[in-house]
This record gives structure tokens, sequence and C-alpha cells, in this order.
């Protein structure tokens, strides 16, 4: 046992480590393997299928209104190097090549390739025609397709036309709605009857409405829940002397009607009348394309192949079928002439006003906003603008409008229209307005009126600048014309100016002679500044020095002992003030109140005595050293 | 010292004079003449050609942007119009008549914008009147406050007074040269454009045909250009940010001037 697991022991690294290293190759070998047999096979696959070439062609539509147009696709598989022609002869069609598309299918790893072709047929003129087969040249020789047949019905479309089989490919109106198919076409071959399958309705609140009031209409298709729907236009409601808004998204719903579940599409629109009379509205159309149980070949109608299909019916046709509504009677009632007030424009409702102003101290020149604002329920896009009232003194423009609906359709809303104001004198309020409009209900013509809003506005031409006096040219007034101030100012409009000015494009700031001005300027303040520091530096400097040189003559002669006793005393006044001694000082007062007694009494010309002039050198001496000191 | 200041102005007022030296082309007159007699068509390629001669590269003539504006104008060509008073506009705010005109061709345009520079001070007072009259009074400000402190004689003396003065005028004089460079409408303009496109322009979110749109701007707004991409340029007018083709705006700068 020992032995063994000390062998085991040993052998056990080994041997994983050789696992590990045939794992490694044989993944190696298998992943050589695994695309040598993908080679292998697709090119097996390749050869198969250029050995068994095939060419179909295919028309997206088999019968098309005039104006529209069909797709012809050339399926060619199994070749790689096919040509087709780029266009192809028939009379009354036009049919061009427009591209072409490669698909690559791996079913069960076998590999084919199919080259699709794709031609663009246009319709020159209504008719059967055939469209010839189709030859497709190949690196196998020339191979044809079957000829095709095709039709091109007149635009004008008759309910019920018969289009192509099951598997034909309709093109449908992008953002229309459609119906799903919600249950399983029926089984049958004997398809409904159109009135059943799908049917319109059309109403309307009132039938006798005057020319311009709006009125609401509801345009409802039923359609069979059984069969799915697509719808290819919108209703084509028109009629001479009629406007119609655009529809806006119609509703849809569903309703069980004499035992059949119908999905309805709603369509909500407004009708107005643009002149009275008598209007019939016929019927209104819609194109709609419709999926039906079609006829079930001869050898699938045994019941044990339709058990196998779960009772389901494979087999549709699709119908291009024309639903619509009946016609509609409508009797138009002239606006009555009477009372119809000055600021009618064409209002039609019932309607409330406001107003206001959004910039009530604008300034001078500037304009101001007035915003009159119509609420209420009727013919927003066709009413005109409410007239001002007060306007003197103020330059209009046409206002411009904005609707803000309620409803999608515009019934129920406001209109704002913004009136520019531009004060050609000052104004304290702004112009009223006046809007009238004719109630359909009442029978009668209704006023709405504004008051003026307070607000602050002077035109620019009360600031006149001296600059721009002397820049303008005078203008001449114009002759025998209204002098009103807005008058005024629209006869000096149109004077070309012919005195110029010349200016630079960049601010003095951006300029460099402003820079440099400013750096000259501020080194000429330094400078100056220096200059004159320096010269009172100098004349300080000098002065002090002569004041020395002052000091020390009169400290000399006064140690001389040769001046008079007067001049001594003179002497010391004028040494004691020059080393700043106050005059109130009791040494200048004592000095000058002997220098008197010496002056204008007696001993004022002979020598002073020693001990006198000594005193006087150590006073004055005292004073030196303390002013040194200080 | 009164001779050297005197001296130094004169230098500046000749260079300022210099750099704003431009000849008055003759045509003018006939142009005039032609805009009075009714016939815009003409007169609007006189101005043109004068205007895009080089003399008027850095400098130009506000009056002369203001005819061409009435010739525009009387063509039928608002939107040129309202370009042109606002170059004139640039040149001079104190141009009443250009102000009054652009007021109504942006009305026309549908652009109930305040025509801009038009506080009471700057319709009164062209910007370079208050940079350089305060920058002038200003600098005399300080001329004297140094000769004031710098001086002994006038040191001695001691005046209070004259030097408060002096101190003011040095205050005064540069905070209006301040206030007239800021208010000048030529700061801005090397970035501001107006929109030259026939019909409403869409703002886009980045510069793409195919980005979304931001919201749309009508011809003669007055927008302010924030980056350039290319063709594209990012631009502000008032809440609205986008992007449009520069195909689509013209700069409030004439091209040379704005080089």
């Amino acid at each position: 046992m020992c032995s063994i697991s000390n062998r085991g022991r040993w052998i056990k690294p080994f041997m994983i480590g050789n696992i590990l290293k045939l794992m490694q190759v044989f993944k190696t070998a298998l992943i050589i393997l695994v695309a040598l047999w993908i080679f292998v096979g697709v090119m097996v696959s390749d050869c198969r299928a250029a050995g068994n070439t095939s060419v179909t062609a295919e028309l997206s539509r088999a019968e098309i209104n005039a104006g529209e147009m069909a797709e012809l696709q050339v399926h060619v598989s199994g070749a790689d190097n096919a040509r087709v022609p780029q266009e192809i002869q028939v009379d009354g069609l036009q049919i061009r090549l427009t591209g072409q598309s490669t698909q690559v299918q791996m079913v069960n790893f076998k590999v084919s390739s199919s080259v699709v072709y794709s031609y663009i047929v246009m319709p020159m003129s209504t008719g059967k025609f055939t469209i010839p087969s189709i030859p497709v040249r190949t690196d196998s020789g020339t191979m044809q397709t079957a000829p095709l047949s095709f039709t091109v019905l007149d635009s004008s479309g008759v309910a019920g036309q018969t289009g192509s089989g099951g598997g034909a490919q309709v093109a449908s109106q992008p953002g229309m709605p459609g119906f799903a198919a919600p249950r399983q076409v029926p089984q049958g071959n004997a398809p409904p009857t159109e009135g059943r399958m799908a049917f319109g309705e059309i109403t309307t609140a009132k039938k006798k409405i005057y020319a311009g009031e709006m009125i609401p209409v509801e345009i409802s298709y039923y359609f069979d829940a059984r069969y799915p729907v697509q719808i290819l236009s919108n209703p084509d409601l028109a009629s001479e002397g009629l406007l119609v808004e655009r529809f806006p998204d119609p509703k849809q719903s569903r309703e069980d009607r004499d035992g059949i579940t119908y999905n309805i599409l709603t369509f909500h629109t407004l009708l107005s009348a643009v002149k009275p009379g008598s209007i019939d509205v016929p019927p209104v159309k819609l194109k709609t394309q419709i999926q039906m149980p079609g006829a079930v070949p001869p050898g699938f109608d045994n019941p044990v192949f339709q058990q196998m299909l779960g009772g389901q019916n494979p087999f549709t046709q699709t119908r291009e079928l024309m639903v619509k509504t009946p016609s509609l009677h409508f009797d138009i009632l002239p606006l009555p002439k009477e009372g119809r007030p000055a600021s009618f424009a064409g209002a039609v409702g019932e309607f409330d006003s406001d107003a206001v102003v959004a910039n009530p101290k604008p300034l001078p020149g500037d304009p101001a906003v007035l915003t009159v604002k119509i609420g209420g329920k009727g013919n927003f896009r066709a009413m005109g603008p409410p007239i001002l009232t007060d306007s003197d003194g103020w330059r209009t423009y046409p206002p411009a409008d904005k609707i803000d609906s309620s409803d999608a359709l515009s019934l129920e809303g406001v209109k704002s229209f913004d009136f520019t104001l531009i004060a050609q004198e000052k104004k304290t309020n702004s112009p009223g307005s006046e809007f009238s409009y004719f109630d359909p209900t009442t029978e009668k013509y209704v006023t709405l009126s504004t008051k003026p809003l307070p607000l602050k506005a002077s035109p620019l031409t009360d600031v006149v600048t001296p600059t721009a006096t002397a820049l303008s040219t005078p203008v001449q007034p114009s002759q025998g014309v209204n002098k009103s101030p807005a008058v005024t100012a629209n006869s000096n409009d149109g004077e070309p100016l012919s005195s110029f000015t010349v200016r630079s494009w960049k601010t003095p700031v951006q300029r460099a002679e402003f820079l440099i001005g400013s750096l000259a300027m501020l080194l000429a303040a330094v400078s100056l500044g220096g200059i004159l520091h320096f010269r009172d530096l100098q004349t300080r400097q000098g002065s002090v020095a002569e004041q020395r040189r002052r000091l020390t003559a009169l400290w000399a002669s006064l140690n001389s002992g040769t001046l008079d006793a007067a001049s001594t005393y003179d002497a010391a006044l004028e040494y004691a003030t020059l080393l700043g001694v106050s005059e109130s000082d009791e040494v200048i007062l004592w000095i000058t109140a002997r220098r008197d007694v010496l002056k204008y009494g007696v001993g004022g010309s002979v020598l002073l005595g020693s001990d006198e002039r000594s005193k006087l050198l150590e006073t004055l001496g005292k004073i030196s050293s303390n002013k040194a000191s200080s | 010292m009164k001779r050297r200041f005197y001296h130094l102005l004169l230098i500046i007022g000749i260079s300022f004079q210099g750099a704003l030296h431009a000849s008055i082309p003759d045509g003018l007159n006939s142009a005039n003449q032609s805009l009075s007699a009714g016939h815009p068509a003409e007169a609007l390629t006189a101005y043109q050609s004068v205007l895009s001669s080089p003399d008027f590269s850095n400098v130009s003539a506000p009056e002369i942007w203001y005819n061409r504006g009435l010739a525009e104008e009387k063509s039928g060509d608002s939107l040129a119009a309202s370009l042109s008073y606002r170059r004139a506009l640039l040149l001079d705010p104190t141009l009443t008549p250009a102000r009054t005109h652009l007021t109504s061709v942006l009305t026309l345009l549908g652009i109930s914008e305040a025509t801009p520079w038009s506080g009471p001070l700057f319709i009164r007072f062209h910007p370079d009147l208050l940079v350089l009259g305060g920058a002038v009074l200003g600098w005399l400000g300080a001329l004297a406050l140094v000769v004031l402190v710098f001086s002994g004689r006038y040191r001695k003396n001691k005046r209070p007074g004259l030097i408060g003065l002096a101190l003011a005028a040095l205050i005064f004089g540069h905070a209006l040269s301040l206030l007239g460079a800021w208010a000048d409408p030529r700061r801005l303009a090397g970035d501001q454009a107006i929109v030259s496109g026939k019909g409403e322009q869409t703002l886009r979110d980045t510069p793409a045909d195919s980005a979304q749109a931001e919201g749309t701007l009508a011809p003669g707004s007055l927008i302010t250009i924030l980056s350039r991409n290319g063709a594209w340029w990012k631009i502000s007018s008032g809440p609205k940010t986008g992007w449009i083709p520069s195909t689509a705006i013209t700069t409030l700068l004439p091209p040379a001037a704005g080089s």
C-alpha cells in the first residue's frame, strides 16, 4: 500500500501534465478539422449551388393605379456572375434596373446564395401588360424568367378591384393607421359583402350654418374586426365653397353592431363655408387595403389538411377597398349686412378680449408692444386683427399674430395680436382696441373693446444732441404737410446725410495710440513728480548750506570781539533765530531786550565787555549744542 | 513745464487724427443725389463701392452706412438695411436717424428687440468723447495732483481744496473714460452678428444638419458668436443657444474691419 501510494504520488503529476498537453493538441486539431469541414462544406455547397442555377421574377404588386409604381425583382440563385438587362422594353411601361443585393443563407450547413436584381416599374398608361421573359446571362448559359402579367388601373380607382394573390407585398402609406389581424381570417371562399365589411358615417352638429362659421365634423369608418385593414389615405373631404381644416390623428375604438364587431376609425375636423348658398358634400372616401380569405386551391380543401393547419385558411387575398360615407347637405346663410360694425374682420363665434402692454416703459424711440388677446370659440384662423383706437401720436404696424389652441382643431383657444407701437410724441397711455364678431347663436354682431393702458413712451427725436445735430444734414421740413410729430418724423426720413465723420471700428481703448498716449501721460506724471521733488530737494538743500555758512560767519564774528555791543547782540539774535529758537523763547526775549537797551541807550557803540560776551557765547553755544543733539 | 504738457497733448491729438484719416470720395455727393432723386439702386452701388475701398478698412463713416441703409430700405431689402443701420450705430451710437430707421426695419422684420446702445447717456455722448474726454480730464487731474504734492511752493501754501479738486478730476475723468470704454458698442461687436439667411434659421444642438432643432431665429436677429467649428458657429440669442451654419449669418463688423 505504501509503495503504491508512493508511486501514485509520483505518477500523478506526470499524468496530469500529459493529459493537459494532449487536451491542448486535441483542441487545436478539432478547431482545424471544424474549419476544414466548414470550408469543404461551403465549397461543396457552392459547387452544388453552381450546378443548380435558377432565375425567377416577381412583382411587388400585380395591379396598381395610374401614378403609382411597382417593384420587379429578379432572383438569381446558384450563379455569381449573372448579367441582367438595364431596361426592359414594354410599351406603356418604363422598367429600369435600380440595384442589386446578395442574400446568403446557411440551412443545415448548406450554404446557398442568391442575387436579387430590383427594377422599378412605372406605368405610362393604363391597361393590362405582360412583362416578357427577362434574359439572365450566367457562366453556365442564358436563362429566362417566366413572363408576368401586370395591370394598371385608372387612378380614380373602383371599389372592390381585385388585387394580387396572398403573397403580394403591399407598400403601405407611412403614418397611416391600420388594424392588424385581431383574429384569424375567417374560413370560406366567399368574401362578405362590402357594405357589412366596411362602411363610413359622417355627423355634424348643424346643417344650417353661417358663412365663415366653423363647425366640427366627425367622420367614422367601420371595419369588420375579423379582417386586417391597412389605411392608405386620409379621408378626401372636399367640396367647392368649403374650407376643411387638416385632419389630426384619428381615434380608434371598437363597437358591436348587428352582431358584428367593428373596429372604428374616427376622424375629427372643422368645416367652414366661404360663401352663402347650398352645398352638397359628396361621400367622403377612405382608401384602404383589406386582407380577405381567398380561394383554397384544389387538393388543399380536404378536412385532414385543414385540421393540420388548425382550422386557419392560409390562402388570403389583399383587396383595395374605397370606404365611403353618405353624402351631406349644408345650407349656408350669409352674414347679415345690417348692424355690421366697422371693426368686423370676419370673426364668427363667441369671443372675449383682453389687452396687455409687455413693456410699459420703453426707452425713448424703442417700440412698445400692445398685445390684444381674443379668446373663445370660433374661426381663429380666418379672423382679422382688432382695430386700434386712440392711436394718435403712435406709429403702428400690422400686428403679428399667434394662436394658442386648447384643442387639436383650433376651434377653442386664444389668438394674440402683437401691435408694435412707436411713440411719435410723449405718451402716457397705449391705444385702445376694438374687435367685432358675429355670434351665430344669437345671430347678432358683438363689439368688444379694451381701454388704453398706462405706459410711458417718448420718441427718440425728443433727445436731440449736439453731436447728432452736427452730424445730421439739416433736413428741410416737408412743405404743406401736417405738422404733427409723427408726420414731421416721417418727413425727415429718407434724406441722406451729406456731412461725414471718420470713425474707427476699434474702440479708443483697443487702439495703440490710446495706449501709447496713456503710457506717455503716466510717464509724464511720474517724471513731473520726480522733477518737482528733485527741485524741491535741491532748494531745501541749498538753503540749509547757506544757513550753515551764515551761522559759522556769525559765530566767528561773535568770537572775534571786534563788533560793538549793539552789533554783537544783533548777530546773537540772528544766530539764535537761524538755529530755530522761537521768538517767544526767554533767550530771544533777553537778547532782544539787551540789544534795544544798548542800541537806543548808551554803550551800544563800544566793545562789549568780555564777561558779558562770554556769557552770551555760552548761552548761544548751549542752544547750538541742544539743537544739534535734537 | 506748461509748454511741454501742451506739446504732449498736441502729439496725442495728432496721432489720433492721423489714425482716423480717410479721404471722403467725391462720388458720395452724386450717390446722395441719386438717393434723393429716388434711385436707390444707383446710390446703393456707389455706397457699396465707397465702403469696400481700402481707405475704409480700419475706419468708416457712420453717415455713409446710414445712407446705404436708406438705399437698401428703399430698395425693399429690410434685412440688409438693418445691418447697415446697426453698423452706423456701431460707429456712432448718437446717430439718431439710424436708430429710428433701425427700429422701423426691425419691426418690419418682426423683431421686437430694444434698439441697442439706447441708454440716456450713450445717445447723448459718443463713446469716443467719453473715453478721450475722460482720459484728458483724468490725466490733467493727475498732473495737477503731482504738482500740488511734489512742488514745494504749493506744498508750503497747503491748499487742501486744490488737492481735493485735482483728486476728484483724476478719479472722475478716469471713471468716465472707463464708462465710455465699457459702453462702447464696438467693444463687443467682434463677437456679434445678425441672422442674414433668408427665412427663419434653425438652431441645432450640434453642428450638423441632422441634429435636433433647438429653436428658430428670425432674419435680422442680433446674435452673439460663442465659438466656431468650421462651417458651423455656436451662437446665442437671448435664452437660445445652438449651432447655425456660418453662411446664414453676417458679422456685425465688416470682414475687413473684423480681421
